[in-house]
């Protein structure tokens, strides 16, 4: 339990240096280390294939995508907009409202019984794989309708049209 | 189940048409593909359903008559196509193929019986619309309105997985079934979860639907898009949100009622006023039919705010009635943008004497989206009232007369300038295609408003 403790505040911790970072390439190195706590926390909660794929899709894969970006646009201080008065008394206002209910909701909430798991194998790959191919096979299958349709609509905002019309 | 398969066989078939350059096929193929589903639909109706799939999808006459009413909608539209996607660029055969990818989405929306499939479905409807959003590359607006319907539409849904997650996490099921038996067994003490799981979901759903307070997305994106695209998500899309919104909520937490109902009642309330009062302001056809559209989002939440057996009836008339007659309307809209360039009220200047078959098919739909007897929108309104009279909801019903008659006032600016501004204009050419689908449409909405009981005792 101590162990879940410390990497909570680890993750809340980078959370907050995420947003709170002046350059936006440390805010991104923070994010990754963010990743890197989730993953740890996957594997306390006995999700190996999450952990993974969380580790290479998300902490690899991603982030690099973030950076790549960012060195691509011009990020400088100058160019953001400065926020007026008004806009910042509403923002403490909204967050305040949001952290009244958050408390609320918390005072309200009584500790669960701690879950055990019935299956202590449940987040290996092999039982993920069975799920997937026997309970849940048509949501499987069915994605790949999202995948095509979101391929075919990247390629098609992508190209160029040979005569570009001018409405 | 066959007219999801033949849906998503469909777009492939349509993208090798136009790999080969078949550019004249298109349009029938897509049509005749669209026929050919509906018949299988139709021809599963009253076969008594069971889940397949382990329980992930449930056919029953819900989801045939909503399947049968998206996609006869998507064939009028199609057909209003003819001549649109070219002047937009030479790509015309992936229009169709990601219209009707989003039409395989919508089918699956609106039979799904486990929440995974519900997200799915709602996904792949989305992010076609994303691109159909933004398929007009050189328009700032078309541009603006992809971006912020695809911002908007990862936000929501976002909350609406969170929703199903932490219901997940009380229920232990996605299965619609299994969390209704959670809820029955445990009467007194669902979780906090539980309960925050399903304002998510509302939450979520409401944004996809376009309710107020989180219409904000609407406007811009229904005046952004390609006009036939805002024909397609104004009707189509808006029958299939709603009929999943129903959908879940009938089948899973009926129970609950005494928790959700005030919620929706609030969100009906602020969608009417905010959709109708605003539209009254608008000096453009196409944003005016964007509010109307939020507003009519408010009374067809009137089904699931006085849930009941008669609700999905109730919705399905409605859906029906405004389809067709947003239909007219778009159609309409989209001859007079072609012509004078513009879609102010004042293009419609002098149209009746020119065109007095396309200026009277606009006028049924004027009427029927008001709601005037012996239209379609009147008995889908009569419909609602009448569901929510008998759970006596009587100052609902009063605020809803009342945003009625204010709409009859932005609905009739544009009859008024039809038929008794004079302005000097040719005359529209109005291509056989639109004819037809004008035609059939009005005539449709008539029937249905003279005779309703063709399809008001369906489901």
């Amino acid at each position: 339990m101590s162990t879940f403790y410390f990497i909570a505040f680890l993750s809340v911790f980078f959370a907050i240096l995420v947003i709170s970072a002046r350059n936006p390439v440390h805010s991104i190195l923070y994010l990754i280390l963010t990743f890197f706590t989730f993953t740890i926390h996957y594997i306390l909660l006995n999700a190996q294939f999450l952990a993974v794929v969380n580790f290479i899709v998300y902490m690899g894969a991603i982030l690099v995508l973030f950076l790549y970006t960012l060195m691509l646009m011009n990020l400088n201080k100058e160019s953001e907009p400065v926020k007026s008065t008004i806009v910042k008394i509403a923002a403490v206002f909204g967050g305040g409202c949001l952290l009244v209910t958050v408390v609320a909701s918390l005072k309200t909430l009584g500790t669960s019984n701690p879950v055990v798991l019935q299956n202590p194998n449940l987040g290996l790959v092999k039982n993920l794989g069975k799920v997937l191919f026997n309970e849940f096979l048509l949501p499987f299958e069915v994605s790949s309708l999202l995948l095509l349709s979101a391929m075919v609509g990247a390629v098609l905002l992508a190209t160029k049209d040979k005569q570009p019309k001018t409405t | 189940m066959i007219t999801l398969i033949i849906l998503s066989i469909l777009p492939i078939l349509i993208l090798y048409l136009g790999l080969y350059k078949a550019k004249s096929a298109l349009l029938p193929v897509t049509v005749a593909g669209l026929l050919v589903a509906l018949g299988f639909a139709l021809a599963e109706w009253n076969s008594g359903a069971q889940p397949i799939f382990s329980g992930m999808m449930l056919f029953d006459n819900f989801s045939i008559a909503f399947s049968a009413v998206t996609i006869i909608s998507t064939a009028l539209i199609v057909l209003l196509s003819k001549g649109f996607f070219e002047k937009i660029s030479s790509n015309v055969a992936e229009y169709y193929a990601i219209m009707l990818f989003a039409l395989a989405g919508i089918v699956v929306m609106v039979s799904f019986y486990n929440m995974v499939m519900l997200f799915i479905g709602l996904e792949i409807m989305s992010v076609s619309l994303y691109i159909l959003a933004g398929i007009r590359k050189n328009d700032f607006a078309s541009n603006e309105a992809a971006l912020k319907y695809f911002l908007m539409g990862a936000f929501s849904t976002g909350f609406l997985l969170f929703g199903i997650t932490l219901i997940y996490g009380a229920a232990g099921s996605f299965n619609l079934e299994a969390i209704r038996d959670w809820v029955i067994t445990n009467p007194r003490n669902v979780d906090p979860l539980f309960h925050t799981g399903l304002l998510l979901i509302i939450v979520g759903m409401c944004f996809k639907v376009g309710a107020a307070p989180f219409h904000f997305w609407t406007p811009d994106v229904y005046e952004g898009s390609p006009t036939l695209i805002t024909t397609f998500m104004s009707t189509v899309v808006k029958t299939a949100g709603f009929a999943a919104f129903l959908r879940l909520f009938s089948a899973s937490f009926a129970t609950l009622s005494d928790f959700w109902m005030p919620v929706l009642l609030v969100i009906t309330i602020l969608t009417l006023f905010i959709g109708n009062i605003t539209a009254v302001y608008q000096q453009s056809f196409k944003r005016m039919l964007a509010f109307s559209s939020i507003s009519h989002a408010g009374y067809l939440l009137f089904a699931i705010v006085a849930l009941g057996a008669a609700s999905a009836n109730s919705v399905f008339m409605y859906t029906s009635a405004y389809s067709v007659a947003s239909i007219i309307a778009f159609g309409a809209l989209i001859l007079v943008q072609q012509h004078t360039g513009s879609d102010s009220f004042d293009s419609f200047n002098g149209l009746a004497a020119k065109n007095p078959f396309l200026a009277f098919t606009l006028t049924i739909a004027m009427l029927s989206l008001a709601g005037i007897p012996l239209t379609a929108g009147f008995i889908g309104k009569f419909f609602m009232f009448s569901g929510a009279l008998s759970q006596y909801h009587i100052w609902l019903v009063i605020i809803a007369v009342v945003n009625a008659i204010i709409s009859i006032f932005y609905y009739f600016r544009v009859i008024i300038a039809m038929y008794f501004r004079t302005a000097d204009r040719n005359e529209l050419v109005v291509p056989g295609y639109y004819s037809f689908v004008l035609g059939a449409a009005a005539l449709a909405t008539i029937i249905i408003g003279i005779y309703p009981a063709f399809i008001s005792n369906l489901i």
